[in-house]
């Protein structure tokens, strides 16, 4: 679990507001992810996708980034040219969209698909392989029918499938360091046990990163080794993923007391009471 | 909730800030772009001289001055004169109208036509799409310049006539482009929640589908303005276009043929035009397709 | 308020709704979990006529959806769609998409109800002016959650609303949503695949699999695990199984 795989450093991302101003939205954010499952879990909207786009390299143009360090695997990232990220993003970094089927081109049969991916590791394989590649490792998302699904659209596929689908383009092409942001949000608790097994075997296995993003802190604490609580563009705790009931920041532990019980009171939910200070200071 | 008493105009003006807004970011990222640049001025340098075609030109371009006819680029006549002795670079400048006012009236006509005919078909689907398309498929199956012929030999010869005549075989692939986009959109969950809300298929089609049709329309578009100057100067050359002494560019290179082992710059000087303007449209298409192809950017 | 009577959808060969059958009082939150691809998306938005192709009978209210046009349901029934990011017209400002149904159906004081929406969801008047691609996820759902309200519907028919949030804005929404139920006596159908959610919001609830409805449950018996189909009794243990994780965290918070 040794090995840092990324290292990033003051990571700040701006975005022009009105009149001129830059409005920050990443506030200096410093993390490194190794060989491990690392959780990233924080309020809506508090820079958790923006930060891990800015690692993939793939935010808005107009996004005015800056960093002291960020690095991939010894490759400094803010000095490598285009064409060497895009490499990057193509074999040894891959990235789970928060909106699956956004990166899923809409015309094309989801198959087709998994197959293009399959096939950009492993060109001379033939496509009799391809295709039963592709429905094995549909099958292994626990996606019914697999032969029916092949031949969906993307705009064909029922939520939870669309995230699956994403999943399995992503193991297939095995890299390095995986950044899922939100993945299984439809998921529901039996068939995400299943496919995060896939994902743990590739950490296991393969030694691979993989930074997951997530609402679910049930699921986080389970899941994950190490979680980042981010609010406001920063990162405001960092916990072992067993030992959340230790959180000391109190938007962490405003969160823990916000999460609802099957067998909890039908009284209205405990909220936040969101203090100025918390996006100012780091603990 | 002190925010509640904007006033409507103050909340007009925040709105179009914001669409300034992602105009700027849109027109930054094509600055980023130096052929585009290049194209896009190229399209400047046309413009102005269109417009500025009284004040630059050097010569009356239509006056004869037979003393000089035939004569070679010059400190005189920067470009040389033709046949009758008038001056080409000034021709060249009137022509940049002629060649604005056909481009501007084909793609006037045509994306509108194409744009409307694809969204429409393409949002209702059964019976009306298959007659658009139907119809659609039968100009796309005649070759383009025969059917252009075949009607300005059936109106008479002319620029509007042309233009009409190129309008009419230019709309069908921005039908298709359309209907395509059109496809894509309809079942999506944004225009099923207008369905939802009430809306009535004609908001539907025109506030919420077709400009989501509209990015690959434009850039369609940029990249066939090459070849509309290209059909146009073909029907000007062939004599169906304008008529002489309009100073079109088509026109130009038609009568310079005949001189064109003695005296080449009557009808280069025009070709030149054609060539430098059609190369400044491809430019500038690529560098919108680049930036506003919806399947490009998906992908990036 | 809603009645679905052996509703059946089939996308060419494929079944993804099998003979379904669910009423919902005026007033209650009905609940529907199950698999993922099991049909429950496919439920809601046939009841919202957004399938041509289906078999049996739907009623909202005294509406016969199969007579109804599309007018008469909409100030009845409204949805939020699953995925935030399709539901947001990418070209339209998120204080035009709040607008646009009321503007639809002639509302007056329209901007004025658009930033009280946009206050009411946790976000503020300045995102008026926000394009959908400059927002969040969580950030878009609300959005999506604003727009079904602005119409005052009777029925809110939610496929996974809050499937994007964190749990304190979670939070925030579900007592949003339940203090609306109670002013307004909304109807609720949610769609979750969270079991604590549906405990918490709904008084009854159905499980799929596979296209089929295999059982239906109150929330007493939810909560008490008195279930008889194997696949909800799966689910059941699992969702408990997670509180040996944060859920004991989030008790020794609550408590500690
Ligand atoms: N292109 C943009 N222009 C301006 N602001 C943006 C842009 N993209 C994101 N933001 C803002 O930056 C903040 C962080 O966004 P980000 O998508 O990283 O949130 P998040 O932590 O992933 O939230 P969620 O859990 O809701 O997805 C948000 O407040 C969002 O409104
Ligand atoms: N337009 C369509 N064409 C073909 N098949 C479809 C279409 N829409 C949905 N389906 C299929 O119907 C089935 C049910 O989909 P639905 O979206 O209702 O599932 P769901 O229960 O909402 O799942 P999730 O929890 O993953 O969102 C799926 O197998 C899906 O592939
Ligand atoms: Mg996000
Ligand atoms: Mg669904």
């Amino acid at each position: 679990m040794s090995q840092t795989l990324v290292t990033v450093e003051n990571l700040r991302i701006a975005f022009a507001g009105e009149g001129g101003t830059m409005i920050e939205a990443v506030k200096g954010v410093s993390f490194e992810v190794g060989r491990e499952k690392l959780g990233i879990v924080g309020e809506s909207g508090s820079g958790k996708s923006l930060s891990s786009r800015a690692l993939m390299g793939v935010l808005p143009e107009h996004a005015r980034v800056s960093a002291d360090v960020m690095s991939f695997a010894g490759i400094d990232l803010l000095s490598a040219s285009p064409r060497v990220r895009r490499q990057l993003r193509g074999n040894r970094m891959g990235m789970i969209l928060q909106d699956p089927k956004f990166s899923l081109n809409p015309v094309m049969r989801v198959g087709k698909q998994i197959a293009e991916a399959i096939r950009l590791g492993a060109r001379s394989l033939p496509s009799a392989k391809v295709r039963q590649k592709v429905l094995e490792v549909l099958e292994a998302v626990h996606i019914r029918a697999p032969e029916r699904v092949y031949d969906l659209y993307p705009h064909e596929l029922s939520g939870g499938m669309g995230q699956r689908v994403m999943i399995a383009m992503m193991v297939v092409r095995e890299p390095e360091l995986l950044i899922a942001d939100e993945p299984t949000s439809a998921l529901d608790v039996t068939v995400q046990v299943q496919v995060l097994e896939i994902m743990d075997e590739l950490v296991r296995r393969r030694g691979m990163g993989l930074v997951f993003i997530s609402h679910d802190l049930n699921l986080v604490s389970r899941f994950c080794d190490r979680v980042l609580v981010m609010y406001a563009g920063r990162i405001v705790e960092t916990l072992d993923a067993r030992r959340m009931h230790e959180a000391v920041h109190p938007y962490t532990r405003g969160l823990l007391a916000c999460l609802p019980a099957i067998d909890g009171p039908l009284t209205p939910l405990p909220t936040l009471a969101r203090d100025a200070s918390w996006g100012e200071a780091r603990l | 909730m002190t925010a509640i008493n904007l006033t409507h105009a103050e909340t007009r003006r925040q709105l179009r800030r914001a669409r300034l807004g992602e105009f700027t970011k849109f027109a930054r990222r094509f600055a980023g772009n130096p052929l585009g640049m290049i194209g896009l001025a190229i399209l400047g340098v046309l413009l102005a001289s269109a417009v500025f075609a009284p004040l630059l030109a050097t010569h009356d371009p239509y006056l004869p001055d037979l003393v000089h006819r035939l004569s070679p680029p010059s400190f005189e006549n920067w470009l040389g004169t033709d046949e009758l002795g008038r001056d080409i670079f000034s021709r060249i400048l009137y022509g940049a109208r002629l060649t604005l006012l056909i481009v501007g009236l084909v793609v006037a006509t045509s994306a509108p036509i194409g744009l409307i005919i694809g969204a429409v078909a393409g949002t209702s689907g059964g019976w009306v799409d298959a007659v658009f398309m139907r119809i659609t498929d039968v100009f796309l199956a005649v070759p383009k310049l025969l059917l252009a012929l075949a009607f300005v030999a059936a109106l008479g010869p002319g620029i509007v006539n042309a233009a009409l005549a190129i309008t009419l075989t230019a709309w069908p692939p921005y039908a298709r482009l359309a209907r395509a986009e059109a496809l894509i959109v309809r079942d999506s969950d944004y225009v099923n929640a207008v369905r939802l809300a009430g809306g009535s298929e004609f908001r539907i089609v025109l506030r919420h589908i077709m400009p989501m049709c509209l990015s690959s329309v434009i850039v369609r578009m940029t990249l066939d303005m090459a070849g509309i100057i290209l059909t146009a100067a073909g029907l000007g050359f062939i004599g169906l276009g304008a008529q002489p002494p309009l100073p079109e560019w088509g026109a130009m290179i038609s009568t310079g043929r005949k001189f064109i082992f003695d005296q080449w710059w009557v009808a280069t000087m025009p070709g030149l035009a054609i060539f430098i303007v059609s190369l400044g449209f491809n430019l500038l298409g690529d560098a919108m397709r680049d930036l506003l192809d919806p399947h490009l950017r998906r992908r990036a | 308020m809603i009645r679905i009577e052996n509703l059946s959808v089939h996308f060419g060969s494929a079944v993804a709704v099998h003979n379904v059958s669910l009423s919902v009082e005026g007033g209650e939150s009905f609940g529907l979990v199950g698999e993922s691809g099991s049909g429950k998306s496919t439920v809601l938005r046939t009841v919202m006529g957004l399938n041509r192709q289906w078999t049996g009978d739907i009623h909202i209210g005294d509406i016969d959806l199969r007579k109804a046009r599309r007018r008469d349901l909409v100030r009845v029934a409204q949805m939020v769609f699953q995925d935030p990011y399709a539901s947001l017209h990418p070209r339209y400002t998120i204080g035009q998409a709040i607008a646009e149904p009321m503007l639809i159906n002639r509302m007056s004081d329209v901007d004025a109800r658009t930033v009280e929406l946009l206050e009411m969801i946790g976000l503020t008047a300045a995102h008026r002016f926000r394009f959908p691609h400059e927002l969040s996820g969580g950030q878009r759902q609300r959005v999506a959650i604003a727009r079904a309200l602005s119409l005052s519907p009777e029925v809110l028919l939610l496929d996974e609303p809050t499937s994007a949030l964190d749990v304190s804005v979670q939070a925030e929404i579900l007592n949003l949503l339940n203090r609306l139920r109670r002013e307004l006596n909304l109807t609720f159908v949610i769609v979750s695949h969270d079991l604590a959610v549906i405990s918490y919001m709904c008084d009854r609830l159905m499980v799929m699999q596979n296209a089929r409805a295999v059982e239906t449950l109150t929330r007493a018996q939810l909560r008490a695990g008195d279930m008889q189909h194997d696949y909800t009794r799966t689910l059941f243990r699992a969702s408990h199984r997670d509180r040996a994780g944060a859920g004991a965290s989030a008790e020794a918070v609550r408590h500690g």
